[in-house]
């Protein structure tokens, strides 16, 4: 059988099949529509006349007709959900000043964790095989020997992160902070009070009767729980312009203990943040850059293990840390492949969609040892970006969904020159692909974000017009060197 | 006089942080170090900038960082860190973009009630400093401390290792971070890239340098170990003091002047163990770029076949003048004599004989931060042998009325403990102290 499959002419017969099945529409109404025009030609335009005045139509029934036409089109078009649009976004560039080459860290590393060279060694075994590179950013309250994370140095964090994202937004748009009507900002954890949120209405003085919000703890699937949020805000409030701004904060959650499972995160987040405008503008549809098709979430949190895979505790000396369990890898699967159940026929064509129908039935029903059929997403997206979260979880999806190197070439650069920036990743992901030039007119991008709790969630977007390469950026200064190539363990 | 218990506490709150180049160097970039940088490896170079509240006004340490980045995209070499090869053992440089350990400190003083009662113990509280290893991958081959004074104004304490380079190239790293803190645009130079040793063919030399001389090994761990404790002491010449010098000694450089008096009186504190060979360095006119990184001073040696303590200064002071650089000049042996064994074995140069360095070209004043010249910049070396070290570097001048009594030249000495304190009195009798 995998001989056959790998032969030329099956690859011919499944693109013979695809095309029949996604145009099973088009290919029947051709012979119904040739069978019409044949049937109006034998009968002649005299025929066709006298059929008609057979027909007995009087005012009334017209009329009813007709007001039964505008009826149907005006509840479609009333329930018809309003069209989100992304009209921009930007995405925070750490200043050269914050930057972390490997070197650094190590030499860091063991001067701040001196009286364990158990711990050093560890953490440099993770660093060498993370996918990192020599350009990702610390804040500078991480660099001092010890770090110095005080709540002041936080908010310095957030307020340059933020700000600097925000200055971008409103500049690439020409949106002014009076017309901000929702605002969300999402940032995992680093939760004061007064929120971000106030913290940014204060800074660009927006209006009183602004919606804010600030979600905290909810990982770095967060960016996209903002986004469906605004999408249902989008929905009520009409006429609107909404603002989701993704970050997260590092400076107070460095860990400075010394438990190994509970150091990973310090070879892998780095700074990072991005600010995003949605609009359901009529006007906006010009020049908005994507429109948001679906947003799946999916929450395995009922299941303990997935609850607990990544969990913030106290270690024995009273450091907190957030701890990875050794699981994390197979519950991400998990959670992925309960999200692409549900995503799957929303945006899967249907000839895949037939197929594993037919492949589930078969095994159901004949025999249950028939491995099951994985779709190819690769027909129902052109670009994907998968939430940087480390070399693993970049592996693993790439083997579950099939994708080649290019499809992930985003996350692995993004990986690679960010660091894990959490919520925010999915967006250095998009400007990377937009930065290669690649993002066409009618392109479809599936984003997919990993947080905990545990949660995979998913956002559809189309590209609503061609992307230039952009001029500014974060990629602006290096996106000529790359892709690189990234090797499986570098030598420190 | 600060009494001893309050030193620890005179420069405190010291915040150490890492600064690196801004641009990635790239993996694999490698510095060779040549015979002559191995030869000073053993030896470190202090220097000490003060600078008022005026000069430092709407500066942050932020700023300062700031400009080292951009610095450091040239000086990449000054970030990496020490490896030995894995077949000779001998040490080189891996340019990693570790970085050079930065320290932030705070003095409850002011600038003018430090320099009032400043001496080099104390002045060790403004420079950070640790040596070279043991573990030489993880060891800062430059430290640059910041301390922040009561009246608002700084010092810049740089510890830098002398295989990097010498005085002249500290000079250099220092003006040109000041002229990247003025923004002002400084063009990158050839000579500031990494050294390679592959294709260079060794010396040949006929016999040993006298300048540099063998010492036991120190392994991992890049310290001097002297057989006597040693003492840094200072002291200004005036414009009196130099005219008075002037008059005795005729056409000989101030300098070379200066020299043959303290030669001469550390050879009559010295009796019966005279020091005949010495040895002076000075800036090597033809690597006059102000950019060059390395050991590039002129070193020479000089060798009186006469009673030193009972000379006639202008014998003396002609002896040093006159001898050809060509002939004197012990680079190339120095260089031989290393690589004959492919720098395994570990040698001094300042302290192997008495060791005079002229640092008057050096451009010590050069430095400008917000236009202002510091108040003072002091240069002293870590890791001296047994037989003592001068170095003489000018003052800034004020008004173009020289008065008298206005220090012109000063002289740091650092000699083992038993001869300071013979020399001050030598030094008193001939009415420069």
């Amino acid at each position: 059988m995998p001989h056959f499959s790998n032969s030329v002419q099956l690859k011919y017969v499944k693109l013979g099949y695809q095309y029949l099945v996604n145009h099973i529409l088009t290919l029947t109404l051709i012979p119904v529509m040739a069978g019409v025009l044949i049937e109006v030609l034998r009968l002649g335009p005299a025929g066709i006349v006298s059929l008609w005045n057979s027909l007995h139509f009087d005012l009334v029934q017209i009329l009813c007709s007709c007001f039964f036409i505008i009826f149907v089109a005006t509840v479609y078009f009333m329930s018809k959900p309003r069209s989100i649009y992304l009209v921009d976004y930007a995405c925070y560039k750490p200043p050269v000043t914050c930057r972390v080459p490997f070197a650094t860290f190590m030499e860091h590393s063991r001067l701040n964790l001196s009286n364990n060279p158990k711990s050093v060694e560890f953490q440099m075994r993770i660093l060498e095989r993370s996918g990192l590179g020599e350009e990702t950013c610390l804040p500078p309250a991480i660099h001092y020997i010890p770090p110095t994370p005080t709540m002041e140095a936080a908010r310095g964090e957030a307020e340059i992160v933020i700000f600097s994202a925000m200055d971008s937004l409103f500049k690439k748009t020409g949106l002014k902070p009076k017309d901000v009507d929702i605002l969300i900002v999402n940032c995992s954890l680093f939760s004061p009070t007064p929120s971000l949120s106030a913290m940014v209405i204060n800074k660009y003085k927006l209006r009183s009767n602004i919606k804010s919000f600030n979600l905290s703890g909810m990982g770095c699937s967060a960016g996209l729980i903002s986004i469906d949020l605004a999408r249902d805000l989008l929905q009520v409030h009409p006429n609107s312009n909404a603002v989701v701004v993704s970050t997260e904060i590092i400076t107070p959650n460095y860990y400075q203990g010394k438990e190994r499972a509970m150091l990973l995160p310090n070879c892998l987040f780095r700074m990072g943040g991005a600010a995003i405008l949605l609009s359901n503008r009529h006007s906006e549809r010009w020049r908005a850059k994507y429109r948001l098709v679906h947003v799946v979430r999916t929450h395995k949190g009922a299941d303990d293990k997935a609850y607990r895979c990544v969990f913030e505790e106290e270690d024995k000396e009273g450091n907190v840390g957030i701890s990875l369990s050794k699981d994390l890898m197979a519950i991400a699967g998990e959670a992925l492949k309960s999200n692409i159940t549900t995503i799957g026929p929303l945006v899967l064509p249907a000839s895949e969609q037939l197929l594993f129908l037919l492949t589930l039935i078969g095994r159901k029903i004949f025999n249950p040892k028939w491995k099951p059929y994985i779709p190819d997403f690769k027909q129902a997206f052109e670009h994907f970006c998968i939430h940087a979260g480390g070399r693993a979880v970049i592996d693993e999806l790439q083997k579950n969904l099939q994708l080649s190197a290019e499809h992930v070439e985003a996350s692995r650069m993004t990986l690679h020159r960010f660091g894990n920036t959490s919520s925010s990743s999915l967006w250095y992901e998009m400007s990377y692909i937009e930065a290669k030039g690649r993002m066409k007119k009618g392109d479809r991008v599936w984003q997919i974000a990993f947080g905990s709790g545990f949660k995979c969630n998913s956002a559809v977007w189309k590209c609503n017009r061609t992307i230039k390469t952009p001029k500014d950026g974060p990629w602006a200064d290096c996106i000529q060197r790359y892709p690189v190539h990234i090797p499986e363990v570098v030598k420190l | 006089m600060v009494p001893p218990q309050q030193d620890h506490d005179l420069v405190y709150n010291l915040r150490l942080s890492s600064v690196g180049p801004g641009c990635v160097t790239g993996s694999d970039v490698i510095h060779d170090l040549s015979g002559l940088d191995l030869t000073m490896k053993l030896h470190y170079l202090k220097a000490v900038y003060f600078f008022s509240s005026h000069a430092v006004e709407g500066l942050t340490v932020m700023n300062m960082k700031e400009a080292m980045f951009y610095l450091l995209n040239d000086y990449y070499i000054t970030c990496g860190r020490i490896k030995r090869s894995e077949s000779s053992g001998r040490p080189y440089i891996k340019c990693n973009d570790c970085g050079i350990r930065f320290v932030e400190g705070v003095c409850d003083e002011t600038v003018d009630e430090w320099l009032e009662t400043d001496d080099d113990s104390k002045r060790n509280l403004l420079v950070y400093h640790r040596a070279i290893g043991p573990e030489l991958p993880f060891s800062p081959l430059v430290y640059l401390q910041v301390t922040l004074f009561k009246c608002g104004g700084i010092s810049l304490g740089l510890s830098w290792a002398h295989i990097l380079g010498d005085a002249f190239s500290v000079s250099n790293f220092i003006n040109n971070w000041g002229q990247h803190m003025a923004k002002v645009n400084v063009n990158s130079s050839p000579a500031l890239a990494p050294r390679s040793l592959t294709n260079t063919a060794k010396p040949e030399a006929p016999s040993e340098p006298l300048s540099a001389k063998q010492v036991n090994h120190v392994g991992d761990l890049w310290v001097l170990a002297n057989n006597c404790k040693m003492e840094t002491f200072s002291f200004n010449l005036t414009t009196k003091h130099l005219s008075n010098l002037q008059a005795k000694i005729g056409s000989v450089s101030a300098f070379d002047s200066i020299c043959a008096l303290l030669w001469r009186a550390i050879a009559k504190v010295r009796e019966g163990f005279e020091p005949q060979i010495i040895t002076v360095c000075r800036k090597d006119p033809c690597h006059d770029d102000s950019n060059v990184l390395g050991n590039n001073q002129i070193i020479r040696s000089i060798k009186a076949s006469f009673l030193v303590g009972e000379s006639d200064l202008n014998k003396l002071a002609t002896l040093i003048a006159n001898d050809q650089d060509q002939v004197c000049d012990e680079r190339n042996k120095i260089e031989a004599a290393v690589e004959k064994d492919n720098g395994c074995t570990d040698y001094i140069m300042y302290g192997s004989n008495l060791t005079f360095v002229n640092l008057e070209n050096a451009g010590l004043y050069e430095l400008e931060l917000n236009g202002e010249k510091p108040k003072l910049a002091y240069y002293s070396i870590q890791g001296v042998g047994d037989e003592g070290a001068v170095l003489i570097f000018p003052l800034p001048h004020g008004s173009a009325a020289e008065n008298e009594g206005e220090p012109r030249y000063l002289v740091n000495l650092t000699l083992p403990e038993g001869q300071v304190f013979k020399l001050k009195a030598e030094l008193k009798r001939a009415a420069l102290l």
